[in-house]
């Protein structure tokens, strides 16, 4: 029922350039407002929903256009020249991707930026390969009528739309987000953003060229500026107003855009200044665009019931899970961590304690691969993972941090979910799972709820289930009881509790002293970097040494 | 006439300008933890203002005078009244506005003077001054000398005065400078501040002797972050790395040819962005 009524509200959409209806609406029209809207699919792709800063995405249209009509002077003939024309902007933009993705996001927007300025410059400077500041002339392969051209539009506009639809939900839709959100805790959880970041970079950019070339071929010309930073921030500016992220964004934007134009009619010197004041006020004062006014917006998942799974038991496991050996980690002068020693076994908990910078963090940071080490080893069940990255580490080390990193925007499931997509050798139903994990924990009743609608003091809660979902052998722990209610700590405990009879090893870092002794089977106490006593919590609580270390004078 | 000797000069005078608006991309990116990519504007916005008031007949000192207060005035408002209102929104959105205020500042410059270069008369007249088969013009030694003198000045203030010292503390750690009694607000508004009449200054200085249109502020932001990257985002590197930017982008245009600049300055980048990612272990990763 409802994708009949879909249905017929792209027919109507489709069929108003013939009716008159809307005054300079027509096909012509429509059909370079449905490319441009084709090509604006991936910037959506790219900033929209992943949230990665593209100031040069025009480069990347202009591109298969160029690079085609060279192709088709070298004699290729003319449909092949396309595909390939396709094909090298594509693996261009996956270069550029590669290159800039690791850095943080100003470095991918600057060199976006640069490339769109060379993609001009060089449009322009080499007259005899692209027709200079006049363009490029192309002539289609296959002479379309009007009519035929806007059926051409229509069809790859809606293969692009139907696709874009069924890629970008669920598990792909989760990780953009959470790599949207938090790049740190994306990789915690066992995603690499680099690659996810180039591939939905090389993706988007796909879009963008198929969009690009068909554009160039209908207008029949492709000028320099089609390639330069104004086209690139006008397509910024209408997937913005459009609405980035929704899969109507863009199409909205560029059709609405198109329209205002041709209705206003001859306003050249007005345009860049309607696109700038469009992008800034959406930005500022309606961050959803067009799309925000019409789509309600609804959590990531319908409330079907799901059969729940019990949650995977810690296979019995015995011996030590972590071994920390002589691990240091030096900022400068500053010996943060200074050669510490300790080992956790499966169904113990271990708490770190330790005054303010003691070093706790950032031996935690060691562990789950955020801080490379100066000197030391870490291994985890028998394997030296010292030199491994974040989230190669994210199936052994399940992590919660000391303010919960969880995604606001996403329900609680799906944050559960999100953790168990990424986890190495899951292979059950991701919903049912996070379920019952959610279950376990006694959060089924928030499963629905995005965590932005949740009280702080369950974010912790949530975390811990997230970390322990999929039952990773470690559990790094930053100060999970901080901030709790005391019945929520009694919940935590029993958590803790329930977790470590299943024989996870457990390492938190904890200030609560009535918390350790009640859930530690060992307490370690660093200082200044270095381990200064470890024993059972009632001994090394009553140990002088630690007394002066941690509670000084008042002692 | 020496080639080498021309480029070094036209390269100390570009490189005093990226250096300018290197120093204000930094302060604020160190202060308010912003990338301001609206930051070239304030060049642009200067020279436009500048060219069009001198050539509605204002005095030449009267338009610049006013053409840097204008700029000043941008550069204030878009903190006081837009970014600051929004400080906890995540950066990516702040930034996203200051390249929406990029965006409307284009439109504006276009709809004022056109899409065509303008320009206005130097400030500094006179016989150019020829030094070892170059030459310069007088307007350009003002720019070498006063260039290097105001970098020196921020660099002397930064490090020698008490409120220098403040704005460096709150861009060190905020909540710990306001603790200690620092004002992280005014230290900020004085980096947008400083940043601007650089910005200003640099406008002033360079574009009569080249000339400006509506694209030049974001070609002037990313070179201004190229050469802040190239040293780390160091208020006193940037002095250096810009200067090194122009040289070589100087270079680049007198022996390869201008049509090579932007190319080479994006290859430019891209190594600057491979060398740094050599420091970041794993992808795009911000400390916990």
């Amino acid at each position: 029922m409802k994708l009949v009524l879909w249905a017929a509200f792209a027919a109507a959409v489709i069929a108003l350039p013939y009716t008159g209806l809307v005054p300079a609406w027509t096909p012509a029209q429509a059909t370079v407002a449905g490319l441009t809207g084709l090509s604006l699919i991936g910037l959506n792709l790219i900033f929209g929903v992943t949230g990665m800063l593209a100031l040069g995405q025009a480069a990347f249209t202009a591109i298969p256009g160029y690079a085609a009509g060279m192709l088709e002077k070298q004699g290729v003939p003319g449909l092949l020249a396309i595909v390939l024309g396709v094909m090298v902007s594509v693996a261009i933009a996956r270069l550029v991707a590669e290159i800039f993705v690791r850095l943080p996001g100003i470095y991918l927007a600057i060199g976006t930026l640069g490339f769109a300025f060379v993609v001009e410059g060089v449009a322009r400077a080499f007259p005899s390969l692209t027709g200079g500041a006049s363009g490029l002339v192309l002539v289609p392969p296959i002479a379309l009528s009007r009519d035929a051209w806007y059926a051409v539009a229509i069809s790859f506009l809606i293969v692009a739309l139907v696709s874009f639809h069924f890629l970008v939900r669920g598990r792909l839709l989760r990780t953009l987000q959470l790599v949207r959100h938090d790049e740190l805790a994306a990789q915690v959880l066992g995603v690499n953003v680099a690659r996810v970041k180039a591939s939905v970079f090389t993706l988007g950019s796909a879009y963008s060229a198929v969009g690009g070339v068909l554009l160039a071929y209908y207008v029949g010309v492709l000028a320099p500026e089609t390639g330069g930073v104004n086209a690139s921030l006008e397509s910024l500016a209408m997937v913005i107003i459009g609405g980035a992220g929704a899969l109507l964004g863009p199409l909205v934007g560029a059709a609405g855009v198109q329209w205002l134009f041709s209705v206003a009619g001859g306003a050249e010197h007005y345009e860049l200044l309607v696109y700038g004041l469009g992008f800034f006020l959406v930005v500022l004062f309606a961050p959803a665009g067009i799309m925000g006014l019409f789509v309600r917006r609804k959590a990531g998942v319908a409330a079907t019931p799901l059969p729940a799974a019990t949650p995977a038991a810690h296979a019995a496991r015995e011996g030590v899970c972590l071994r920390v050996e002589n691990v240091a980690k030096h900022f400068g002068g500053l010996r943060a961590v200074d050669g510490v020693s300790f080992d956790v076994r499966f169904g113990a908990v271990v708490a770190l304690i330790g005054p303010n910078g003691a070093g706790k963090s950032t031996l935690f940071n060691c562990i789950s691969g955020i801080e490379p080490l100066t000197s030391g080893r870490v291994v985890l069940e028998g394997v030296d993972v010292t030199a491994a990255p974040i989230h190669r580490r994210a199936g052994e080390i399940g992590r919660s941090f000391q303010v919960p990193r969880l995604v606001p925007e996403m329900t609680t499931l799906d944050n559960v979910a999100a953790r168990l997509d990424h986890l190495p050798g899951f292979r059950g139903n991701t919903y049912g799972t996070a379920r019952a994990q959610l279950a376990a924990f006694a959060l089924d009743d928030f499963a629905e709820r995005r965590v932005s609608e949740i009280g702080l003091g369950f974010h912790k809660l949530i975390e811990l289930s997230r970390a322990s979902a999929g039952a990773p052998p470690l559990l790094l722990l930053d100060e999970p009881a901080v901030g709790l209610t005391a019945e929520e700590v009694s919940r935590l405990v029993a958590a803790l509790q329930r977790l470590k009879n299943e024989g996870a090893a457990i390492l938190v870092v904890e200030h609560n002293i009535d918390f350790v002794s009640t859930i530690a089977d060992e307490v370690i106490v660093i200082d200044s970097g270095r381990l200064i006593a470890r024993g059972k919590p009632s001994q090394v609580i009553a140990d002088p040494m630690v007394q002066e270390a941690y509670f000084g004078a008042l002692a | 006439m020496n080639l080498f000797t021309q480029a070094v000069i036209s390269g100390l005078m570009i490189g005093a300008v990226y250096a300018f608006l290197g120093i204000g991309l930094v302060l604020v990116y160190r202060t308010a933890r912003i990338l301001n990519l609206a930051h070239g504007e304030t060049f642009a916005i200067t020279g436009v203002a500048a060219a069009l008031l001198a050539k509605a007949g204002l005095p030449l000192p009267a338009a610049l005078g006013l053409a840097m207060l204008i700029a000043l005035a941008f550069a204030l408002s878009l903190h006081r009244f837009v970014l600051r209102p929004r400080a906890e929104w995540p950066a990516g959105n702040l930034i996203l506005i200051t390249l929406g205020a990029a965006f409307v500042v284009r439109g504006v410059l276009v709809l004022a003077a056109g899409t065509d270069p303008v320009s206005f008369p130097a400030l500094f007249t006179g016989m150019p001054l020829r030094i070892a088969g170059g030459v310069i013009p007088p307007q350009g030694i003002a720019l070498v000398v006063l260039g290097f003198g105001a970098s020196a000045a921020v660099g002397f203030y930064l490090a020698r005065t008490r409120s220098g010292k403040q704005l460096l503390a709150a861009a060190e750690n905020p909540y710990a400078a306001e603790l200690v009694g620092v004002n992280v607000e005014r230290a900020r508004l004085t980096a947008y501040g400083i940043g601007a009449i650089l910005g200003g200054l640099a406008g002033v200085l360079l574009i009569p002797l080249i000339a400006v249109d509506f694209q030049s502020g974001l070609a002037m932001t990313m070179r201004g972050f190229i050469a802040a990257a190239i040293c780390g985002m160091s208020p006193v590197g940037v002095l250096f790395s810009g200067v090194g930017l122009g040289l070589f982008e100087s270079m680049v245009g007198a022996y390869l040819g201008a049509l090579y600049q932007d190319p080479v300055m994006f290859f430019l980048l891209i190594l600057v962005a491979l060398w740094q990612s050599r420091h970041i272990r794993f992808g795009g990763t911000r400390r916990a």
